[in-house]
């Protein structure tokens, strides 16, 4: 167990950092990016604003462009390095450009193109030294935001968003294993009838379309069509109304007042349901099926138990050995798993927060979200598998 | 013991030997909702490929005049808008059709791409061991680790805008231009899509490959063929691939409804192909802006994925009974 553990953490460790190493790699080698956006803004204004050489170091320094990017990862990563080592080692060893060098090409027919190339005012460690950083990713710092709440700690954004991403997939975790796991045993039990066939077609739709759809359509019909025929309707998109607003029948309801909370929040509850049950009943039903076929089920049914009994006691607690261990990769959900879904509705959870950190090019917020999701996942699966030996004995870990 | 007559003997037909795939093609005919979904899926590819022909209307032609139109109306210079028209005056109708062309043909190219990705490191992983299998397994695991839609979301982000300075040649792009029905400076990013879907894409087929071909690799006809002295590679190619072909094709059915999915939730987010050219994901997400004003505009593009996507589900749930050998008749 010791031996497993300690392998795996290391096979973890090094998942991580690749992962978290590919996509730093993609975020700021990628053409684009903040230095682009200046330029883009400065052709924009054409002169009113203008963009110069200062306004382009500037946004180097913030988003650590001019760092190497094994520097840059690196102080990303571990928060090192920060200035020179004891004082005065390597002072002067360059770890970046801060300046580089232009190159002006003439063409022969007359174009005239400014690259840039080599460096004209090198980085060096003792440059940095009053540079701000962070303790490293690592550490449990992940640096400041960027561009979505300057220079405010990437944690207390991600800490504003949780609870909205928490509470919409608590709750709609809770529901799905409470709905899912009776409709699973029903169906399983009375395989072939047609709550069974209704459940299973249900299922089987639900489980083989998109969320996007589904939300969209719920909008449509409980927001848009409800609210047109004069009927109680749900509000879509926000977790709190801006205004007071009225729903008919049952009067005036203050902006951001319980209700209004309450009511915002079952339409992106209820899609997020909807689809975990549709997976999930399938997976029970799967599973009950195959125990209830097992000798032991016929001898307890042999020794005149109760079928009720046989049901609960002898074939449901052996189903749901794989379906708790199911349950352990949606650790990983929680956090980036309602991505889509927080989009439809507009929900300020992290996945939306993702979203926005991707087009305002926050690297910060984008990376912590990524490594944060990995480690879960990883966690997950790590949990899954442990789980298996626990509530499976023939299985061992090596 | 008295043998008995030969009138009293039924009489015997001689056996009909049936091949595999025959008997797979009969079951998949007795399954009517499979055959049914099959139609469904062949009638919308045929639909998308005529595009061009179809489209009553230019697929970019704004009309300023005539926006929001709603389904089965006529603009102010006569002409019936068959599925209205949409926030700037574009024909729904038209864009639904190259957008099929679009959506469907990434659903199948990328599919297609990431399964033969799968399908020849899996064979060789399962079917070599050694190092092969190591290097194979540990890349599958580092990308089974990363969130694939955030991480997807990503490499999209970082190209799209800039998809001139990907370097694919001039000659591939009007290639896929052709085959998308789009523009060729559109091609670009499309096939940049479809090689993102495909490089996230390959890694349950190649696990199903790897273990399909560790099991084949055991049989005893491998070892006859070795013994008559055929190489590997025709192992692999005569042998290994025809027998462990049936679970791919199932396995292919549910790759293109991911990939439709991922492409449509792509677009959808607003990360994928971008608007003019036009998919099933960014009309959504398009009619998504107006639909308070205009609750039909959403269902227009929703159908198709709707429909698409439950066709391929219950096509590939049928092909699966049929290819089962466990399954008589």
């Amino acid at each position: 167990m010791t031996t497993f553990l300690i392998r795996r953490f290391v096979q973890m460790f090094f998942v991580t950092v690749v992962a978290a190493f590919l996509s730093f790699i993609l975020l700021y080698l990628a053409p684009g990016g903040p230095i682009d956006e200046l330029r883009g803004a400065q052709r924009q204004n054409d002169g009113m604003s203008r963009v110069d050489q200062t306004d382009v170091q500037r946004v180097r320094e913030r988003f650590e462009l001019d760092f190497y990017l094994p520097f840059r990862f690196s102080r990303w990563l571990i928060g090192w390095p920060s200035g020179p080592i004891f004082g005065a080692i390597g002072a002067d060893w360059q770890v970046g450009c801060s300046i580089p060098g232009q190159v002006r090409l003439v063409y022969p027919d007359g174009r005239v193109e400014i690259i840039e190339e080599g460096c004209e005012v090198p980085l060096t460690l003792a440059s940095i030294e009053d540079r701000r950083v962070s303790n490293g990713v690592f550490f449990g710092d992940f640096g400041l935001s960027q561009t979505i709440l300057r220079d405010r700690p990437v944690m207390t954004l991600i800490m504003s968003r949780l609870p909205y991403t928490l509470s919409l997939m608590g709750t709609s975790i809770l529901l799905s294993i409470l709905i899912a796991v009776p409709i699973g045993i029903y169906s399983a039990v009375r395989q072939y009838s047609r709550f069974d066939y209704t459940m299973t077609t249900i299922a089987f739709i639900g489980s083989s379309l998109p969320s996007f759809v589904f939300g969209i359509f719920a909008i449509l019909i409980f927001s848009i069509l409800a609210q047109r025929a004069g009927l109680p309707y749900l509000p879509s998109g926000n977790a709190s109304g801006a205004r007071d607003w009225v729903m008919p029948y049952f009067g005036r309801i203050e902006a951001g007042s319980l209700v209004d909370r309450g009511l915002r929040f079952i339409m992106p509850v209820g899609v997020l349901t909807f689809i975990n049950i549709a997976g999930w009943s399938r997976f029970i039903r799967a599973s009950m099926l195959e125990v209830l076929q097992q000798d032991y089920v016929r001898t307890a049914r042999a020794k005149g138990v109760k079928e009720r009994m046989v049901i609960i006691k002898h074939a449901l607690r052996n189903a749901l050995i794989p379906f708790i261990t199911l349950l352990a990769g949606v650790l990983a959900a929680l956090f980036g798993g309602a991505l889509i879904t927080e989009a439809v509705f507009n929900w300020p959870g992290l996945g939306r927060l993702f979203i926005d950190a991707l087009g305002r090019h926050d690297y910060n917020v984008v990376m912590a979200l990524l490594f944060v999701n990995v480690v879960l996942l990883m966690i997950g699966i790590l949990i899954a598998d442990i789980l298996y030996t626990i509530v499976d004995p023939r299985i061992r870990l090596s | 013991m008295s043998v008995p007559s030969s009138a009293a003997m039924p009489e015997l037909k001689p056996a009909r030997s049936e091949g595999q795939w025959a008997i797979v093609f009969r079951r998949l005919r007795r399954h009517r909702v499979a055959m049914f979904c099959f139609v469904v899926l062949i009638g919308m590819l045929t639909i998308s490929a005529l595009a061009p022909l179809i489209a009553p209307f230019e697929r970019d032609e704004p009309n300023l005049r005539a926006r929001f139109l709603t389904p089965m109306s006529v603009d102010n210079d006569g002409n019936l808008r068959l599925l209205g028209t949409d926030h700037l005056g574009r024909d729904y109708f038209t864009r639904l059709l190259y957008a099929s062309r679009v959506s469907l043909g990434t659903a199948f190219f990328a599919t297609f791409l990431a399964s033969a990705i799968g399908i020849t490191l899996g064979i060789l992983a399962g079917f070599f061991g050694g190092w092969v299998d190591v290097i194979v397994s540990r890349t599958l695991e580092v990308i089974a680790s990363i969130p694939t839609l955030v991480l997807l979301l990503i490499v999209v982000t970082v190209f799209v805008g800039r998809e001139e300075d990907i370097p694919i040649p001039r000659f591939v792009t009007s290639i896929f231009a052709g085959f998308f029905a789009v523009q060729t400076r559109e091609a670009n990013i499309v096939l940049l899509v479809n090689i993102v879907l495909a490089l996230f894409g390959w890694t349950v087929t190649a696990r199903l490959m790897r273990g399909m071909a560790m099991s084949v690799r055991e049989h005893i006809y491998i070892e006859a063929a070795r013994a008559l002295g055929a190489s590997n590679f025709r192992i692999l190619v005569r042998h290994v691939f025809p027998n462990s072909l049936p679970p791919m094709i199932v396995d292919f059915t549910l790759g293109v409804n991911a990939i439709l999915l991922a492409e449509s939730a792509l677009s959808f987010l607003g990360f994928g192909i971008q608007d003019p050219t036009p998919t099933w994901g960014n009309m959504l997400n398009n009619a998504q802006n107006y639909m308070f004003q205009h609750p039909w505009m959403p269902l227009i593009p929703a159908m198709p994925i709707l429909i698409a996507s439950l066709a391929v589900n219950y096509f590939g749930d049928g092909l699966r009974d049929a290819l089962d050998p466990r399954q008589r008749g």
